[in-house]
């Protein structure tokens, strides 16, 4: 477990890959980091809007990235859509954090696969260097998309959904958290960003599920789960 | 005219509607017309209504300015459910029409036309009818308070509706504003009787001001009735006895003319009117079914139908509780535990509506003890004793919410804004922190953060608070008035006809093709689809009903203490009521085999069945308290030795099952029982960090962090989209003081976990001397208890046979 820091390997479509627990997935081979939804400046955009949040930083899932690439060696790093949240997040203090970040790690290549928010807030700013693609991007063994479809000629990673799933003591306490929602055909990761939520996936016909709390993947029966202690026998 | 005049009009008119004046309504009239403000209570179709509406219909009359056109904001006349607005706006206008008053009266609520709320924005009507939302929304229009400026009084019906929940709240903020325009305003409640009516009128009028409390409680007469089982286990379990009496009620339906059946949960509802339906099924299309989460179209229909006597009967809950006049009713049936006297008062009211006539009321208990809680019900509505409700302690959403409505108002400055919120009863004790962390959260986004340049919502020039956004301005408004919406799922069938709303949580748990009944129909999900589910009829019989959540009231402090002092009879040997005479083998048993609970002495029974050691604990506080009460000493327990322990509870006990036997003497039970400690240590045993971000839902919604968009341009608002869990989660991470977190806690303890009452009780148990019991079987009260601790293990089928198995072989044994 050292080895993978928490992480899982998997086999699939054909290649390895590796499940990390900061919600990204990692390809040895193309020594190539896959994450989605970032959502960079939503707290910014909603504190405009009169919503007050606190400072859920940028910086914190920067300087969480920064890890990550350093200790796979990652030589890129692909986002699959919703780099920035919002135009109104276009902030400079939004700008600051990632350029500064981008300083650290100036030997990185940096990918976008523009997702339904980039549409509206627009390319990252270029002192990023950040290549922009529409979606599907065909560079490598599979494609990478935002969205994901029902039907595409070759097996897909893709964001967008914000998966998660609950695992449920019988009509008591959940514990939910961010999963990787697995099928043969397309990966979807979970989002990256700190401040931006969960959808409850309902997994599909041959879909495995991999839940991390952050340190650590796990995978879990994708349906049926029930504890085997019953909520009224409250281990105490 | 002079005032005496127009009272004597109104007298007349009266009269000739077969009515009489009653003393009430006269000292009502007194009292406005000195001036003063007040609060009248009384039971329901009692003619509260005219006893404060008529008053300043008669000053107008006698009064310089009155003429031939409608006067403009004369009176607003608050009510807390938008569909009660149209039924109080056609009865107020009533009068206004006899009297030939030429007000104008008009409703304003979510659902007012756009037309209407444009022409009411450049001109009032005389009377407007509103609920708490609305008249939150219209503060928030700077104009206002020129339209207002004629403003004589409000009304505010059915306040003890309101009282103890955040509309009420609201309320009170608002009528601190008018307050503030008008000093000399009138404020008259309505309210049903509670047992601190002095607090609830404080309540209305704010801290500054006196006010008269008129008793309209007149002596309704209530003949209540329970249906008691010709035969009945000694074994009573939960939701099995009712079942056996629907041909019982369904007799009882054909003996009057229109009846109303209340059942206490809406999966209730469903239940019995499918009963009903099968025993009578040339019924079909003469009964109806009423509850809060069916289509407002069809609960129009029943209500109209009723009104108009052309229905045998409805079946429904709370949602009838209210207001709206059914004078065709003459028979109300009470299906289960009615948990509290006050609410047993309303639902009676509900019949015999003119007022004089009589109520009657038909208890049907659904499992054995309910015959007790019938019994002391009638014991305490003899002895006057009613529940208290007590308003909320200054919720900070809440402040948060107004101080916004007031900013986008005429704006407000500190230290005046203080003592305004201040005036009102909520907020007396509001502490200078709470106030300062507020006007923070408002203008700098909360108090730990450096100022964001980019924040906005409140700003502060020159000593005043104003809201400069359109946007922020928006959203506001968008937000007011969401302060109860559950996340819920639209009930569609495939014609595209809507039956009605149910929560997300019971839809998840269905798989398409699968049955369940819903609105009094069987019907097959399809599909689900943007929060709506589509539906059509089902052809099999079977389903299964839906369990919502909100869920089940617990058995209220006065009412449990009134089923003690029966309990205390009983062991002195007297069995009062038909009720408790039906008991007698059942409480008898109880005494053989073990000891009577509730009594002077605190019981504590130990028994080893199946499941291993459990012991039975009696301490008649109500199920939240005692669901509290249980994860509390099984925490305790736990720490004397390591064990698994699994809990059950009930609105009588708790039950504690161990797999290892382990002898508890009583001063260790006066320890595991101890109210020292208790906050802390609940906060160790229950999921409290759970359940405060369940309640931080709402508080996230009122304080405007959570939108639900824009209706009609749902896109608009999509990117700022976001959880009240969250939120909670975000906060709890970067800003743990934060005060709305630390109200969230409190709310959980004080409302979920009724923390007071379990203080109570385990004060109260701590002073009582300890009854060891070791029965070799069952009791009759720790029967239902278990078979509530092994409903969980099983499936709903092979639950009741075994409960069933169990009660018969114990009634051998006995």
């Amino acid at each position: 477990m050292s080895l993978n820091n928490g992480g899982l390997e998997l086999g699939w479509g054909g290649e390895t890959l590796l499940i990390c627990p900061e919600k990204a997935v990692f390809w040895k081979k193309r020594k190539a980091l896959f994450v989605a939804d970032t959502h960079f400046g939503k707290a910014a955009t909603f504190r405009k809007s009169g919503i007050p949040v606190p400072e859920t930083s940028s910086r914190d899932d920067c300087l969480l990235l920064e890890q990550l690439v350093s200790r796979t060696k990652a030589e890129t790093l692909v986002f699959l859509g919703d780099f920035l949240h919002a135009r109104e997040g276009r902030t400079e203090e939004v700008r600051l954090d990632l350029i500064a970040w981008r300083e650290r790690l100036p030997k990185l290549e940096l990918h976008l696969v523009r997702g339904n928010h980039d549409l509206r807030s627009g390319d990252p700013w270029p002192e990023l260097g950040i290549k922009c693609h529409p979606e599907p991007w065909r560079e490598y063994e599979f494609e990478l998309r935002h969205h994901p479809v029902e039907r595409s000629s070759k097996p897909y990673l893709a964001g967008h959904v914000h998966p998660g799933f609950a695992l449920r003591e019988r009509g008591g306490t959940s514990l939910r958290a961010p999963c990787f929602q697995v099928g043969e055909e397309r990966i979807i990761l979970p989002a990256f960003g700190d401040f931006t939520g969960l959808r409850k996936v309902v997994p599909g016909e041959g879909d495995r599920i991999f839940m991390t709390d952050g340190r650590e993947v796990l995978e879990v029966p994708a349906r049926g789960w029930k504890s085997t202690t019953p909520n009224w026998k409250r281990k105490v | 005219m002079r005032i005496d005049e127009a009272h004597r009009k109104a007298t007349g008119l009266f009269r000739k509607r077969g009515w009489r004046v009653f003393k009430f309504q006269r000292d009502a009239w007194k009292a406005y017309a000195s001036g003063e403000s007040g609060l009248v209570h009384a039971p329901t179709g009692t003619g509260k209504t005219y006893a404060v509406w008529f008053p300043p219909l008669a000053e107008w009359m006698t009064g310089q300015r009155r003429g031939k056109s409608a006067p403009g904001l004369q009176v607003l006349w608050i009510t807390p459910l938008r569909a009660l607005v149209e039924d109080t706006r056609l009865s107020l206008l009533e009068l206004c029409e006899e009297l030939e008053v030429p007000w104008t009266v008009e409703a304003r609520t979510g659902d007012t036309s756009g037309a209407l709320k444009a022409r009411q924005r450049r001109r009032l009507p005389s009377c407007l009818v509103t609920t708490p939302e609305s008249l939150s929304l219209l503060l928030s229009y700077p104009d206002f308070k020129e339209s207002a400026s004629e403003l004589k009084a409000v009304v505010v019906d059915e306040w003890h509706e309101l009282l103890s929940t955040k509309r009420g709240t609201q309320t009170e903020l608002c009528l601190a504003r008018l307050r503030k325009w008008n000093p000399s305003l009138r404020t008259w409640g309505l309210s049903a009787t509670l047992g601190n009516l002095e607090v609830a009128m404080s309540a209305l009028l704010g801290t500054n001001a006196e006010g008269t409390l008129i008793n309209g409680g007149m002596k309704k007469k209530f003949v209540i009735e329970t249906v008691v089982p010709k035969s009945l286990e000694r074994f009573p379990w939960a939701g099995h006895l009712g079942g056996k009496l629907v041909e019982e009620v369904a007799k009882r339906i054909e003996g009057a003319q229109t009846s109303l059946v209340f059942t206490n949960v809406r999966s209730q509802t469903e239940y019995w009117f499918n009963a009903l339906l099968l025993v009578r099924p040339e019924w079909e299309g003469l009964i109806g079914i009423h509850h809060g989460s069916i289509e407002r179209k069809s609960r129009r229909e029943i209500e109209d139908r009723l009104r108009t006597g052309e229905i045998k009967a409805v079946v429904c809950t709370s949602s009838l509780d209210l207001g709206v006049d059914f004078s065709p009713v003459d028979q109300v049936i009470q299906i289960g535990g009615p948990k509290g006297i006050a609410r047993l008062l309303q639902r009676a009211g509900r019949c015999g509506h003119q007022p004089g006539a009589s109520s009657q009321v038909v208890c049907v208990p659904t499992q054995a003890m309910e015959l007790v809680e019938f019994a002391a019900a009638r014991d305490a509505m003899e002895d006057k004793r009613i529940e208290k409700r007590e308003p909320l302690r200054a919720p900070l959403d809440l402040l948060a919410q107004h101080l916004v409505t007031l900013a986008l108002g005429e704006g407000f400055r500190e230290r005046e804004a203080l003592e305004e919120i201040r005036s009102a009863w909520s907020y007396r004790d509001l502490t200078d922190e709470e106030w300062g962390w507020t006007i923070d959260f408002l203008v700098k986004g909360g108090k730990s953060l450096k100022a964001y340049d980019q924040f906005k919502r409140v700003t502060r020039k020159k000593g005043l608070f104003r809201v400069d956004s359109r946007r922020v301005e928006r959203f506001h408004r968008m937000s007011i008035g969401t302060i109860t919406s559950d996340p819920a799922i639209l009930v569609k069938m495939r014609s595209g006809k809507s039956l009605g709303t149910v929560e997300e949580s019971f839809v998840s748990r269905l798989k398409p093709g699968s049955n369940f009944f819903f609105a009094g129909r069987l019907l097959v999900l399809d599909r689900v689809r943007d929060l709506t589910a589509y539906v059509r009829l089902a052809k099999s019989k079977k389903g299964t009903i839906p369990v919502w959540g909100g869920g089940k009231s617990p058995l209220s402090s006065e009412l449990a203490d009134t089923v003690r002092e029966k309990m205390r009879e009983v062991s002195n040997g007297s069995l009062k009521g038909r009720e408790m005479k039906a008991m007698k083998e059942t409480l008898a048993l109880q005494a053989e085999w073990s000891s009577l609970p509730g009594t002077d002495g605190f019981l504590i029974e130990k028994t080893k069945t199946r499941q291993g050691t459990s012991w039975f604990l009696f301490p008649f506080a109500g199920r939240l308290a005692h669901e509290g009460m249980a994860a509390l000493v099984a925490y305790r327990m736990s720490k004397l030795e390591p064990m698994t322990l699994s809990v059950s509870f009930n609105d009588y006990g708790f039950h504690l099952c161990s797999n290892t036997d382990r002898d508890v003497g009583v001063s260790e039970w006066k320890s595991l029982l101890s109210p020292d400690g208790l906050v802390d240590e609940l906060v160790a045993c229950m999921n409290l960090s759970e359940m405060a971000k369940r309640q931080f839902r709402e508080i996230a919604r009122v304080a405007g962090l959570v939108f639900q968009g824009y209706p009609g341009s749902p896109k608009s608002g999509r990117q700022l989209q976001a959880s009240g869990g969250l939120f909670f989660d975000v906060f709890s991470k970067y800003e743990p003081d934060n005060l709305l977190l630390i109200q969230s806690r409190r709310e959980v303890l004080e409302r979920q976990l009724e923390v007071e009452r379990m203080r109570e009780a385990l004060a109260r148990i701590r002073e009582q001397e300890f009854v060891l019991n070791h029965p070799a079987r069952l009791t009759p009260f720790a029967f239902p208890l278990w078979a509530e601790s092994i409903r969980a293990q099983l499936s709903t089928e092979s639950w009741g046979d075994r409960v069933r198995k169990m009660s018969e072989k114990l009634e051998v044994s006995a």
